[in-house]
């Protein structure tokens, strides 16, 4: 900290001296943080790799006596009444799908309204936030009937479509899209080009980040999702990961290991997918057709 | 699983047509259509066709639902297969979800036409899923099957009726006990194997222990296992959660501020530590740091697994002026159908788990029936036939619909204010008794309209 | 009205807007926009419409969808939420005053540290990738993992932290999970942990959109990195700082999952949240008129709240 203030004192070089202080301190603050933010991490790992009976020990202990895989197995025994690897690919489904139906529909719609005129435009948009305010909760029951009368109870319909209706994709690109420079836009407008050959050849590829932002963002939430679907799948067949894995969970004490393993494995999918988004997210391509 | 319920099916699709056009006519014949309550196919049943402990129809998959997950599951997983292997036209499968999840979605479930055949409920449960229209009443199975009270313990036999009806076949019982850890008390200088059995013993030991180093009997505030104690205790000073008609709460009387004064001084006397967060007292007990644990029957096999921990069971000492526990009671239901070929299906298989309920009593569990209980086989189980000694005076929550909703709003936080020495037992109770009665006033008007 | 705030966010910041100009390519044929909505508009009118009219009808009745009888009530419901001493009024209105505690602890370090970490993590440097993985990390768990984890490490007898405040030699029986003002810290502590990574990535993602040209227009006029960071960065990431600070606010007053497992509501009901009260009262209670009603309060709380913030970010702007 000193030194920063000490370089920055300094006229001479402000550029570089700023620099390396900057990074020092970058790093400072990041180290600190990273173990505040890793320690949970390993506890939770170190915790899946002990049998359930360690698990509670105090003083706590970080290294297992030997590597257990009871949490592991218990979850990774299938049968036919718990079928991991069906839920597995259930969440994988559900949650890709539901990505995907989110990216479509709410781009083309927050393309609408960030960028052209049209009558009940100020009305959709209104609409689409306030309703952004009433907790999902409210919803259950009412797209419980709803889903019910399409037959799409105990199904991944349910847990695919109906969460794409809310409006936090839309308003989300929106905020993007409005704060897209017009230029390129123009100049196709001027040489012919209709909306859908706007939206699709400059529109989509300026929002690389954003999309893929987005995207991760609903696979996640779909993902982790408990409450709605305990509430519309019964079938052991039906299920995704989260009711799956808590079904395995013991009613009467906490089984920490089996939990935390339940965690592990149902983080590793997400976290190569981050991994993958991050490329989008990070690369700053999106301007680079603009500089020339 | 979707044909047997297409009247209910259409009902509802008809209902959504109807409200989402918003006709309000329209809404309020709806309305009528929903759950149907009473269940002709069941009480049509009489003597005809059917019932009794064969089953000769057609091949039938049931599916059987309930809430033993984690360590109760594979118990009662291979009875059912067992009984699958050994019955060629009833194949069950059997699926768990956590109890509080479960019972949110089996209604769902049921009127969805998704629902399974079979089910397991808790005997405070059945009042309102029976006027909720979920589950059938099972006075003509019992009658096929030849249950009678003097089969099962006579509490647990009368805690399945609703409304003059039986809705649950009763199949065990989970009452609390008194965990202990032998090795904490040979230190404190007490006898291991005779843990204390009336107030005076307790609270010496106790003190004992004090001086040992060791806090003795953790006091958890939240409902596992704080509320069971105190519901436990609150009987044995001769207190009652409610009114004979369950209309009133009574607990916030004499017996029931001695019972919560109890408890709380087990924290002010520093025979518990303050702050007891969820499953500390339990962790603490396996950690050898908690000499006596109050908790239930299902707990034996949890601590059989540790190793390094000598301990034993007994019976809740008596604190009060007499002997009474807190237990649950799992009850089969039969979810609502009219395919009386799944019925009989259903019968035969609840008649043929509860003959065999002693392996289901090795999950920790003391049998409903009699005849099992009476067994040598139960005998042998140490752990449960010890507790079992308590089942004379078990006492069980009212199954009048909607009871589950008064707890969590009342008695549990009156617990947890003064147990975490923020009110004082009897404020405490005073204010959630007032709550309850709003609470069961607000039931009787919804379950009686 | 909201509409206005937002959409004065979205003025292209000065030096953007010499850089702009001519005709304004808004005008699209009558059908075009309707066709872009048409997709959406489908599932929002079917899935949020339909059930949030069909919930106001839900909350003018006594409803359970399993009894026959669903008397209507009429505005009952939410007189009862204001009428003292009623049978919901107190448990809920405590249930709205723990969100609302929530909501105010939790929002602003869930605003501005996520700020901050996307600041750092936008510099080039060895292993940005790395720290970017690891605040993003906790969030790919679900609330019942995080929420288990987070109520062991905090456990006031055998918790994890204690014992380690213990052996440095500090206070080593702070009753986290079981009192205040305790319990809030064991709330907002794990969900800023638990979610921060979230609000950093939209911010990064705001960062990659500022267009870098206008940096170096900014160094060319003279500008210090303070500078740029105030006239360039700030209005750059206004429409994107708009939409983190309200789905925050969202995410913080829908919080339920937390409350439930780290405190259990405890002490009493003071942490019990309203969603949580809301979940007892409709799906457990199966009272889903009343719960229905109390959504709607919560609703126009939260739209209240909103409207104000939304006119606070444009007034900044003006």
């Amino acid at each position: 900290m000193a030194q920063r203030t000490a370089d920055r004192a300094q006229p001479k070089d402000p550029q570089r001296g700023g620099r390396l202080a900057r990074l020092v301190l970058s790093y400072t603050v990041l180290i600190l943080l990273t173990v505040v933010f890793v320690a949970p991490l390993l506890w939770m790992l170190s915790t899946s790799l002990k049998p359930n009976v360690q698990t509670t020990r105090f003083p706590p202990d970080w290294i297992p006596d030997e590597i257990s895989w009871e949490g592991y197995s218990t979850i990774l025994t299938t049968s036919t009444q718990t079928p991991v690897f069906l839920w597995f690919v259930n969440s994988m489904i559900a949650a890709t799908a539901h990505a995907a139906l989110v990216l479509v529909t709410a781009s083309m719609a927050a393309y609408a309204l960030a960028r052209m005129d049209f009558r009940g435009k100020r009305i959709f948009f209104v609409a689409i936030i306030a309703t952004l305010f009433i907790p999902p909760i409210t919803f259950f029951t009412p797209n419980y009937l709803i889903v019910d009368s399409f037959g799409w109870l105990d199904t991944l319909l349910a847990v695919i479509v109906p969460p794409a209706a809310g409006g936090i994709g839309v308003f989300f690109l929106r905020q993007f899209f409005i704060s897209l420079p017009r230029e390129l836009e123009e100049a196709a407008l001027i040489d012919g080009a209709n909306r859908l050959q706007i939206f699709f050849r400059i529109i989509l590829p300026l929002s690389k980040a954003p999309l893929a932002t987005l995207a991760l963002l609903m696979f996640l939430i779909n993902w982790n999702d408990f409450l709605w679907p305990v509430y519309i799948l019964f079938s052991p067949e039906a299920q995704t990961l989260p009711p799956g894995l808590a079904t395995l969970q013991s009613s009467y004490t906490t089984n920490y290991t089996v939990i935390m393993a339940g965690g592990v494995i149902a983080s590793i999918p997400v976290l190569i997918l981050y991994m993958f988004a991050q490329r989008y997210i990070i690369e700053g391509v999106s301007r680079s057709g603009l500089k020339g | 699983m979707g044909k047997r319920s297409r009247q209910i099916r259409r009902l509802t699709r008809q209902e959504f047509l109807l409200m989402s056009a918003g006709a309000g006519a329209g809404l309020a014949l709806a309305g009528c259509g929903g759950g149907s309550q009473n269940n002709p196919a069941v009480q049509g049943q009489g003597g005809s066709g059917g019932g009794g402990t064969e089953y000769t129809g057609p091949t039938v998959e049931l599916a059987f639902w309930n809430g033993f997950t984690g360590g109760d599951g594979p118990f009662m997983r291979e009875l059912v297969d067992q009984f699958s292997s050994e019955h060629e036209n009833i194949q069950v499968s059997m699926s768990t979800q956590e109890w509080a999840d479960y019972y949110e979605s089996v209604p769902a479930a049921v009127r969805g036409g998704e629902g399974p055949d079979v089910g397991i409920m808790h005997s405070d449960q059945l009042g309102t899923n029976a006027a909720r229209g979920v589950i059938l009443p099972l006075d003509t199975v019992a009658e096929s099957l030849g249950l009678e009270e003097s089969d099962f313990a006579p509490e647990v036999w009368n805690a399945g009726i609703y409304n003059g009806q039986r809705f649950g076949i009763p199949l065990d019982m989970h009452p609390l006990a008194l965990y202990y850890n032998k090795s904490l008390l040979e230190d404190a200088g007490l006898d291991p194997n005779s843990p204390p059995t009336n107030r005076d013993d307790y609270e010496a030991a106790l003190e004992e222990l004090k001086s040992s180093g060791i806090q003795g009997s953790w006091v958890s505030p939240f409902p596992f296992t704080g509320t069971l104690q105190f519901e436990s205790l609150l009987w044995q000073f001769g207190g009652d959660l409610y009114d004979e008609e369950t209309s009133k709460a009574t607990f916030n009387s004499d017996a029931g501020v001695e019972a919560l004064t109890w408890m709380v001084d087990l924290v002010q006397n520093d025979y518990s530590p303050r702050d007891v967060a969820q499953d500390a007292e339990f962790i603490a007990f396996q950690n050898g740091e908690n000499a006596f644990h109050w908790n239930g029957i299902w707990q034996i096999n949890a601590f059989k697994e540790v190793s390094d921990l000598d301990w034993g069971v007994a019976p809740l000492p008596r604190i009060g002026s007499e002997d009474a526990v807190w237990s649950g009671s799992h009850n089969f239901v039969i979810m609502q159908t009219s395919d009386q070929n799944r019925i009989d299906a259903s019968q035969v298989f609840i008649n043929w788990i509860s003959q065999q309920s002693i392996e289901w009593a090795r999950a920790g569990q003391i049998p409903a029936r009699a005849s099992v209980r009476e067994s040598q086989e139960f005998a042998d189980l140490q752990e449960q036939s010890t507790i079992a000694e308590q089942v004379p005076y078990v006492r069980f929550v009212p199954a009048v619909p909607g009871i589950g909703d008064v707890q969590p709003e009342s008695f549990d936080q009156a617990v947890n204010e003064a147990v975490l020495l923020q009110k004082e037992p009897k404020t405490a109770l005073d204010e959630a008794a007032q709550r309850a009665d709003q609470i069961l006033e607000e039931n009787r008007e919804k379950y009686e309209a | 009205m909201a509409t206005q705030g937002v959409e004065r966010t979205g003025v292209q910041p000065p030096v953007a807007r010499s850089a702009g100009g001519g005709r304004k390519p808004t005008d699209a044929g009558t059908f075009t926009p309707y066709l872009f909505m048409a997709p959406y508009l489908v599932l929002f009118v079917v899935f949020v419409l339909v059930p949030a009219v069909f919930g106001i009808w839900i909350s003018l009745h006594n409803w359970d969808y399993l009894l026959p009888g669903k008397p209507w009530v009429g505005l009952e419901n939410y007189l009862d939420l204001f009428t003292p001493n009623s049978a919901n009024s107190t448990p809920f209105w405590n249930s709205m005053e723990a969100t609302a505690k929530f909501t105010l602890f939790s929002v602003p370090p869930l605003v501005v540290i996520p700020l901050l970490v996307a600041l750092i993590l936008n510099q080039s440097f060895r292993g940005r990738n790395f720290f970017r993985a690891v605040y993003f990390a906790p969030y790919v768990l679900g609330v019942a993992v995080i929420g288990i984890l987070w109520r062991f490490i905090l456990d006031p007898n055998n918790g994890l932290l204690n014992y380690y405040l213990g052996a440095l030699g500090l206070p080593d029986s702070i009753p986290w999970t079981t009192s205040l003002p305790w319990g809030w810290v064991a709330l907002v502590g794990p969900t800023v942990w638990w979610t921060m990574g979230f609000n950093a990535v939209i911010y990064l993602t705001g960062l990659q959109d500022v267009d870098p040209a206008l940096y170096d227009a900014a160094k060319v006029d003279g500008a210090n990195r303070w500078q740029r960071f105030r006239h360039v960065t700030v209005p750059g990431l206004r429409p994107v700082f708009l939409f983190v600070v309200t789905t925050t606010i969202l995410a913080s007053a829908n919080v339920f999952g937390q409350s439930y497992i780290i405190t259990q509501g405890a002490p009493g009901n003071e942490t019990r949240v309203a969603i949580w009260y809301i979940a007892q009262e409709g799906l457990r209670s199966f009272n889903m008129g009343s719960a229905a009603a109390m959504s709607y309060v919560l609703a126009l709380a939260l739209a209240l709240v909103s409207l104000a913030n939304f006119a606070l970010l444009r007034y900044k702007e003006d």
